[in-house]
């Protein structure tokens, strides 16, 4: 699974990859292009990367900023290293693409052997970033070009002068092909280095924590830095949430509307692709777990334009994410809702149904937002809810660890809060007990 | 050596064409051949296609531009690599054109470029940020037909526009289109509060919705549409459009006139200083105007001097 695959995954996490200040379009295409890491070991080689840079941020901005500065100069130049390794011969604009990337590096102390790519690229020991086919490269080169200078309307002259520029090209890329994989390899570093300087500032910037790795996840104040964003620019507050899964355990998360359950479901599967790809998280502190395979089944607009009713949408999505259960491999699987959109009788069995399917699954970790009452194995959440006297304006969005599984009837408290005509809720309160006690 | 003084007062020029043929490349050679290379450093580019070496509409040879030693000069990759003196070069864009990306060089000897810049305003504008570190005094835009965004305010500081017998083959009418584009061009900026009311050329407009406001802010394109929405709704008293920059007016001369006749005006947030008007008195189709004639009507028409650069070739 590649970044570029869920960088537009409903879980939102565009925006950091948007407020990521990469320095190079290169730098951009190889975060796209990079693999979701699912070894622990190599995360936390990421990390131990990402935390030297975060300190280096910390203790000296100024040589970060400098960093950052000169790695705009990044260019992708793969195409011309390709063509470097299969013995092609390089042009002057090729060349200078090299000399350049070769300064680049050196400057910045990355890099093997790139004194020794300068020195070809740099006959007269001039140490600047420009390039053209020195006269000092051939005493002909020099004799061909006075003499054409003087006499500009000699085709013969103008003939000898092209050959020795071509001999004198495939020189010079005899010369450098074998340093095009340290070439190459450089080239890589560099777009390294640029994604891993942002992220560090960004870390920085948002309040981002590197998590440690564990068994399972434990993740306190966790934030929607998307969310928190637009909040923060109707002048309101993200309130952080804490939770807790793992392994084997289904996880339901129950609790009122407008309670912030999807919002906790998106941050939650936003954590975990942003630790699988090497970013710090929005949280206070994480303990996380790789998974092989990470699922979230919610309802988006994607529906809609494949024609699919939006039942007919989940469940086939909940239908891929169960072979990917039988199929082995850790997986978690995030759910929003399942079966909301039909009736309630059917929607609880289905929920039902799905949470014992899936109960003895010691590969996956499932969370589940529900607003139905379903009793099961697992663990159960709920938000705290409203908070009573604020006219329905004040919600805790904190979850809580529940015993009881039964969702809380709170529609009705929120809808008397929101002033809503008095006869049609007090009717529904009616019917309601009438039903239930 | 008319108006080259004018022009290294400024750290942007461009020059523009009215049409195709009109002498903006001369134009440029005039320029280039007249800088005082010795104190400055100069950088010459040109906007989107228009290095190609026959004029894709009429057919007609289009010289190229003649760099001097010592000049930057930014091009296409592939033009690069089919024509230049040698040069030394100083940067690769990583911005894709058609024609490959831009590849920006110092000129180590004279020689003649085909010049086929950045594609568009705004890339025209990070290229001339990137020229930062080459201590290059002044850029000069050769600006390409229907891109008059090149001669926006926002992109160069000044301008020079040429015109000529490609433009119209009677100099009553070549004196008239030219004159209402220089009219546009010396627009007066707007120094009034800001206007409460905000159009687009997609708003609809009725007397109503006019009716009190003295000035109205036109967001993007002044188009026909939106001048005679304006005029229809247009009161007693004066009101006063304003636009971004000159370069945003779309609108035909007559409905112009029409627009100030009934007490209106049209002003600008940004200026653009026009530095000269060239004339080039030949079309592609072999009509030939009389220069003098041209040059002294179109002067009195818009109180500037005319120049005919490449009749005169005015002493270096």
């Amino acid at each position: 699974m590649k970044f570029r695959e869920i960088v537009d995954s409903p879980c939102g996490i565009r925006y950091l990859f948007d407020e990521l200040e990469l320095q190079s379009g290169y730098a951009r295409k190889v975060l796209l292009d990079r693999e979701m890491m699912t070894d622990a070991s190599r995360i936390e080689a990421a990390y131990a990367t990402l935390r030297q840079y975060y300190d280096l941020v910390v203790t000296d901005r100024r040589r970060v900023e400098d960093m950052r500065f000169r790695l705009q100069g990044l260019r992708d130049i793969s195409g011309t290293l390709t063509g470097l390794a299969d013995g092609a011969m390089l042009d002057e604009i090729e060349f200078f693409e090299i000399k350049h990337l070769a300064m680049l590096a050196e400057s910045l102390q990355m890099g093997a052997d790139m004194d020794k790519v300068i020195a070809i690229l740099d006959p007269d020991g001039l140490k600047i970033g420009t390039f053209y086919l020195y006269d000092s490269y051939s005493v002909e080169l020099r004799r061909l070009r006075d003499a054409v200078e003087s006499d500009p309307e000699d085709a013969q002259l103008q003939e000898d002068l092209a050959n020795e520029e071509d001999r004198l090209k495939k020189m010079l890329s005899d010369k450098l092909r074998p340093y095009a994989p340290t070439l190459r390899q450089t080239l890589q570093a560099l777009a390294e280095l640029d994604i891993s300087l942002a992220q560090a500032v960004q870390m920085h910037a948002e309040g981002l924590v590197i998590p440690s790795l564990g068994t399972g996840a434990v993740i306190t104040g966790m934030f929607h830095p998307g969310v928190r964003a637009a909040l923060k620019a109707k002048g309101r507050e993200f309130q952080q949430v804490d939770f807790a899964f793992r392994l084997g355990v289904p996880a339901t998360v129950i609790g009122a509307n407008m309670g912030g359950k999807t919002v906790a479901l998106k941050t939650l599967c936003m954590l975990q692709y942003l630790c699988q790809f090497g970013f710090a998280l929005p949280a206070e502190a994480a303990v996380m777990t790789p998974f092989d395979d990470i699922r979230f089944c919610i309802g988006d607009e994607q529906d809609e334009k494949t024609g699919l009713s939006s039942f007919a949408a989940e469940m086939q999505r909940i239908d891929k994410a169960l072979e990917a259960v039988e199929r082995g491999g850790r997986v978690l699987l995030l759910v929003d809702e399942p079966a909301r959109t039909t009736n309630p009788v059917e929607g609880t069995a289905l929920v039902a149904a799905l949470l014992e399917r899936l109960a003895d699954k010691a590969n996956l970790a499932l969370v589940m937002t529900t607003h139905y009452t379903v009793e099961h194995a697992g663990e159960c959440w709920r938000v705290r809810g409203l908070l009573p006297g604020t006219k329905g304006r004040k919600m805790d969005y904190r979850l809580v660890r529940t015993a009881s599984h039964e969702v809380p009837h709170e529609a009705l408290n929120i809808a008397r809060e929101l002033g809503i005509d008095a006869q049609w809720i007090e009717l529904a309160d009616t019917i309601m007990k009438k039903r239930y006690e | 050596m008319p108006f080259v003084g004018e022009i290294l007062k400024h750290r942007s020029v461009s020059i523009v064409g009215l049409s195709k043929n009109a002498g903006k490349t001369e134009c440029l050679n005039y320029i280039i051949k007249r800088l005082p290379l010795d104190y400055f450093t100069v950088a010459v580019t040109s906007i989107g296609i228009d290095g190609e070496t026959t004029d894709q509409v009429t057919g007609t040879a289009k010289p190229e531009i003649t760099v001097r030693e010592g000049m930057f000069f930014a091009t296409s990759e592939k033009h690069f690599r089919q024509k230049r003196p040698l040069s030394e070069l100083y940067d690769v864009g990583d911005e894709d054109t058609a024609l490959g990306r831009v590849v920006t060089a110092k000129a180590l000897q004279e020689g003649k470029v085909l010049l086929s810049g950045p594609s568009g305003a705004e890339a025209l504008k990070r290229w001339m940020r990137s020229l930062k570190d080459f201590g290059i005094d002044l850029v000069l835009v050769d600006g390409a037909l229907s891109r008059l965004s090149t001669a926006s305010p926002a992109v160069s500081e000044a301008m020079v526009l040429s015109t000529g017998a490609a433009v119209s083959a009677n100099i009553r009418d070549l004196v008239s289109k030219t004159a209402y584009v220089v009219e546009l061009i010396r627009l007066p900026l707007y120094t009034g509060p800001d206007p409460e009311l905000r159009v687009s050329s997609f708003s609809s407009l009725d007397a109503a919705a006019l009716k009190g406001n003295r000035a109205i802010e036109v967001e993007g394109a002044l188009t026909d549409r939106l001048l005679q929405l304006v005029k229809n709704g247009l009161g007693e008293g004066e009101i006063d459009l304003v636009v971004g920059d000159f370069t945003k007016v779309f609108c035909s001369q007559e409905l112009y006139r029409a627009f100030i006749r009934r007490g209106g005006r049209i002003s600008v947030r940004m200026k653009s200083q026009l530095l000269a008007v060239c004339v080039n008195p030949v079309a592609p189709n072999g009509i030939v105007l009389d220069s003098d004639i041209l040059c002294r009507e179109l002067s009195q028409k818009i109180g500037l001097p005319v120049y005919d650069i490449v009749k005169n070739d005015y002493e270096i």
